[in-house]
């Protein structure tokens, strides 16, 4: 199957718009859509964004649609992104380096030399830390954790931060649904270079199952990667120089986070990974 | 329509290359047993039967259970406590301090250091011009006060911390200028 273009899909319209008049064509542009913030800002400038198509090569704007200042438009604390970047990268390191205690090296069971009368120093062992050879004191001892859990309310601001940046630099592209018309690669490849979006593109869903056409297309290239919303994460976003969102990936995005900011018991949030407790 | 023609599993042959086997890849939940394999299961006729009552008494069971995001507070403009409810339209100043989720005015008294108990006021959720809202209140409490105030604005955090206990000096002000 060709990819389409704008020209091929209009005269498509046009001719199954005369061969059966009864059939369902797509409204004329711009189809606007109308979202319904949850928790409406009260005095914060609500921010919008277009929302484009995946059918054809060139971008064809849908429409245009709100989006919350909370999430989409907080100041990025760099701090608290580094601080996220740090701990996902380090929670899962362990370091296998190993240096072996004096106990541990081959040898040096026994006392060298008598205690008194060579005129030498006194050693009880070869393989004591002062000893060439011998074994380290404080050295790294395999398998050393480097599991820390980053406080509930900093991934919460760091996935906030990041996206209100991606936003703020024109890196955040908001789509109708991952449907794409072909499975060929070079597809992906001519619509990201046609919409001058960066190498890497991470689009994220609300579903985990993504299309077969789109999963086919981007298995090919390292640099285009699907995510479900549930796997959205700080280093993921900074990783890849475009962010594109589904609008389920928006609204899903969006009740998740307010919730967190305004619920009932915000102690509990941080409950689940906490070390101290039994 | 277009969806569920691509969720299709026909396997086509120029991606053959590609490392796709959708068979293994999906994530197909699978029950593997059910309380109806076992032998010693009776038919539904030998246990306890049960009957829907209305469901109209769930509304008992609803109004037990607490809240999972914080409810508005009621607008009938009468309220026990020293509460002032947040204002609808916001001050004409360079700057804003935004209510917590609680609709509470964000003045915090610590104690940091260690050894000595040290108090320290914080106000936080700040947003604008934090210096020009930082030279307002520490007028003021100097003012009030009567003594030299030290105060520190952490742009990076938009908080503003003053040392000593002004937590309800400043709380006053914010009230007073509309926040």
């Amino acid at each position: 199957m060709q990819p389409s273009s704008k020209k091929d899909r209009k005269l498509r319209q046009q001719m199954v718009c005369y061969l059966s008049p009864n059939l369902q064509i797509q409204p004329p542009l711009p189809i606007i859509y109308s979202r319904k913030l949850a928790f409406p800002p009260k005095f914060k400038a609500v921010r919008q964004a277009w929302v484009s198509n995946m059918d054809t090569v060139e971008e064809e704007k849908l429409g245009l649609i709100d989006l919350h200042p909370e999430v989409f438009a907080e100041r990025p604390r760099v701090d608290i992104i580094h601080e996220n970047v740090r701990w996902q990268q380090l929670y899962r390191h362990v370091s296998y380096a190993n240096t072996k205690v004096r106990y541990e090296v081959r040898g040096g069971g026994r006392k060298p030399r008598p205690q008194k009368g060579s005129g030498r120093s006194r050693h009880g062992s070869i393989r004591s830390p002062i000893w060439r050879g011998g074994g380290i004191v404080h050295g790294p001892r395999s398998p050393t954790p480097y599991f820390y859990m980053l406080s509930f309310n900093a991934r919460l601001n760091g996935l906030r931060s990041t996206l209100s940046a991606k936003l703020a630099q024109d890196d955040l592209h908001i789509v109708d649904s991952l449907d794409i018309p072909t499975d060929d690669p070079s597809y992906l490849e001519k619509l990201v270079e046609e919409r001058g979006w960066g190498p890497a593109v991470l689009f994220v869903d609300d579903n985990d199952i993504m299309p077969l056409n789109i999963t086919a297309a981007s298995d090919v290239h390292g640099h285009y990667n699907l995510m479900p919303v549930y796997g959205l994460n700080v280093h993921s976003m900074l990783k890849h120089h475009t962010l594109v969102l589904t609008l389920a990936a928006v609204e899903r995005i969006e009740e998740r986070l307010l919730f967190h900011l305004n619920r009932n018991d915000a102690a509990e949030a941080g409950r689940k990974h906490r070390l101290d407790s039994l | 329509m277009a969806s569920a023609a691509a969720r299709s599993f026909v396997f086509r042959q120029h991606i053959n290359t590609c490392r796709l086997d959708f068979a293994s890849c999906l994530n197909i939940k699978s029950f593997y047993s059910s309380y109806s394999a076992n032998p010693k299961e009776k038919s539904p006729e030998h246990y306890t039967q049960y009957h829907e009552v209305s469901s109209d008494n769930w509304k008992f069971v609803e109004r037990l259970k607490p809240p999972t995001v914080v409810p508005s507070f009621p607008k009938n403009g009468s309220y026990f406590s020293d509460w002032t409810p947040p204002p609808d339209t916001p001050p004409n100043l360079p700057y804003f301090v935004k209510r917590t989720k609680n609709f509470m005015v964000p003045v915090y008294l610590n104690f940091e250091a260690i050894r000595n108990q040290r108090k320290i006021t914080m106000v936080k959720h700040i947003e604008g011009d934090i210096w020009a809202m930082e030279k307002d209140i520490k007028s003021h409490l100097e003012e009030v006060t009567k003594r030299p105030v030290v105060s520190q604005v952490h742009e990076v955090g938009m908080y503003i911390k003053f040392r000593g206990d002004y937590a309800l000096h400043v709380k006053k002000w914010l009230l007073n200028a509309g926040f």
